[in-house]
């Protein structure tokens, strides 16, 4: 399986023109975080850990029942147009890792014209081994413009979950998106073959294109959830149970050894809730990331 | 266009071509029993939504890029189709129809598509692009047909559902024409990084079907 090197970390002209607002010289926060875990007996271990820029990772106080847990922090406090952060994450055969984000992401407004903030995280799931990936909300403030790709790899006996949390304006504080640019892209390959891509594509008055009727219905906060393992499709019930109690609205689907979660909420804070009782019937016993529960 | 073209055009994206169009209401049937879709402006609404943010927008940059592609990288545009529903209903509703209009076609003989067939499932407007490629169709023309022809499904769906009056299914038709054309002109550019949408609320719809009690349709 090829595996993307920490070294071929650059701008990628396929995303978007050259960067004009580098060359001329506005200050953009670039990160670079690239781990690797291995098994060890029953344990999970770190084999290698590069930081770069403002992303960086600490590994969390083992606990009881949960997985080796590595937290990622961005330095830069926000993420602003024209930024670039790439996280590549290898789980060897058998390792079991949580990769949290520290707190919610918040996208600024980007001055027109100005280039995408760009994400790229990377994740490559050996066989018999597990990655769950839980960034928590995405903030949007008005005028971002954010291009995010989440690419995973994973072996047919593999284990993975995700969750995606999009939050256009903080509600509780009156904001409302009325331009935004966001292409936000999950691809998901088994075996070399991509079996999930899930994009979504916003342009324009965020708020208004919300409240249309098969876009948000008026919702504020989206989130989906994409989870891939040999049991997928079992816990499809169990996710359905969970959800169907939330004060959102919701969809669950499984078909071909994944899952895959809609929800959507008037606010944030009821998106939390669903995800947080969606993530107990996906992950069994195993307590969320400490970071989680702040 | 030739008009051999334009008359083998008609005759694919027609309702009476055995795709089994008339069986998938693409979520439909859950947003009317949520009450969601329960009049014509209603109707409107979502099936203007569907067009432009959702698979309407998804599977035009889908078929153009069937259309445009050569056939060493078509696979990877079928691989992608495949890929890109976003549940299980909606997965069976482009391929099955994929399927039968790919079987359907083969009175009028494509190799290309008989060929990618064998290499695996083949979303509906793939399907479509590859055919319409084959027989020297304009790609506007097929795409203008192919979003038609799904307005039309959809419509008509909707009118059994909710129920409508006829004429007021042909309204909405008529009212969707600015959507068709937007989305026609829109997805020129094609290239695989648009797709994509943000018909969220057609998503949860068409997964909510999966679970629902009383069903006239497959999804």
């Amino acid at each position: 399986m090829s595996r993307t090197s920490a070294a071929a970390f650059r701008y990628e002209p396929g995303l978007s023109p050259a960067p004009s607002s580098l060359r001329a010289g506005l200050q953009r926060a670039r990160g670079l975080l690239d781990v690797k875990f291995r098994r060890r007996g029953e344990a999970t271990i770190l084999e290698s850990l590069r930081q770069e820029g403002c992303l960086k990772a600490r590994l969390t106080r083992p606990e009881p029942g949960s997985w080796t847990c590595l937290v990622a922090l961005n330095c830069s406090g926000g993420v602003a147009a024209g930024d670039l952060l790439h996280v590549v994450l290898e789980a060897g055969e058998g390792a079991r890792v949580t990769l949290a984000g520290q707190a919610a992401e918040r996208f600024y407004r980007a001055m027109p014209g100005s280039l995408p903030a760009q994400l790229r995280t990377e994740l490559q799931i050996a066989p018999g081994a597990a990655i769950e990936w839980l960034p928590q909300e995405t903030i949007l403030f008005n005028h971002a413009n954010l291009e995010r790709e989440l690419d995973v790899r994973v072996t047919a006996d593999a284990w993975f979950l995700a969750v995606e949390t999009l939050i256009f304006g903080r509600t509780a504080m009156g904001e409302e998106v009325r331009q935004v640019r966001l292409r936000d892209r999950i691809r998901l390959r088994r075996d070399g073959q991509l079996i999930l891509q899930d994009a979504v594509r916003l342009d324009g008055d965020a708020a208004a294109l919300l409240d249309r009727p098969a876009v948000g219905g008026g919702a504020r906060a989206v989130a989906t959830i994409v989870h891939a393992s040999p049991e997928a499709e079992a816990v499809l019930d169990g996710l359905r149970a969970v959800l169907s109690e939330t004060q959102t609205q919701w969809g669950a689907s499984g078909w071909n050894g994944m899952l895959v979660a809609r929800i959507c909420a008037v606010s944030g804070r009821y998106a939390r809730s669903a995800v947080i009782a969606g993530l107990a019937a996906l992950r069994g016993a195993r307590p969320l990331p400490r970071v989680w529960m702040c | 266009m030739k008009t051999e073209a334009l008359i083998r055009l008609l005759a694919w994206l027609s309702p009476s071509f055995p795709t089994g169009a008339f069986a998938y209401s693409h979520g439909l049937e859950w947003a009317v029993e949520a009450g969601a879709v329960s009049d014509e402006p209603s109707l409107l609404g979502w099936l203007s939504d569907v067009l432009a943010y959702g698979s309407g927008h998804t599977d035009a940059v889908l078929l153009r890029l069937a259309w445009r592609t050569s056939d060493a990288a078509l696979a990877q545009v079928a691989e992608l189709a495949a890929a890109a529903c976003p549940c299980r209903e909606r997965r069976i509703e482009t391929l099955a129809q994929g399927e039968a209009f790919a079987r359907a076609a083969a009175v009028w003989g494509s190799p290309r598509l008989a060929g990618i067939m064998q290499a695996g499932p083949v979303a509906y407007p793939v399907a479509v692009g590859v055919l319409a490629a084959d027989h020297g169709i304009a790609e506007d023309a097929a795409l203008a047909a192919y979003l038609q022809a799904l307005a039309t499904n959809l419509t008509s769906a909707a009118v059994r559902l909710i129920p409508l009056g006829q004429t007021s299914g042909l309204r909405v038709l008529a009212k969707l024409e600015p959507v068709l054309l937007r989305v026609i002109a829109d997805t020129r550019a094609a290239s695989p990084g648009d797709i994509g949408g943000a018909c969220f609320r057609s998503d949860i719809a068409a997964m909510r079907h999966e679970t629902q009690v009383t069903r006239l349709f497959r999804t």
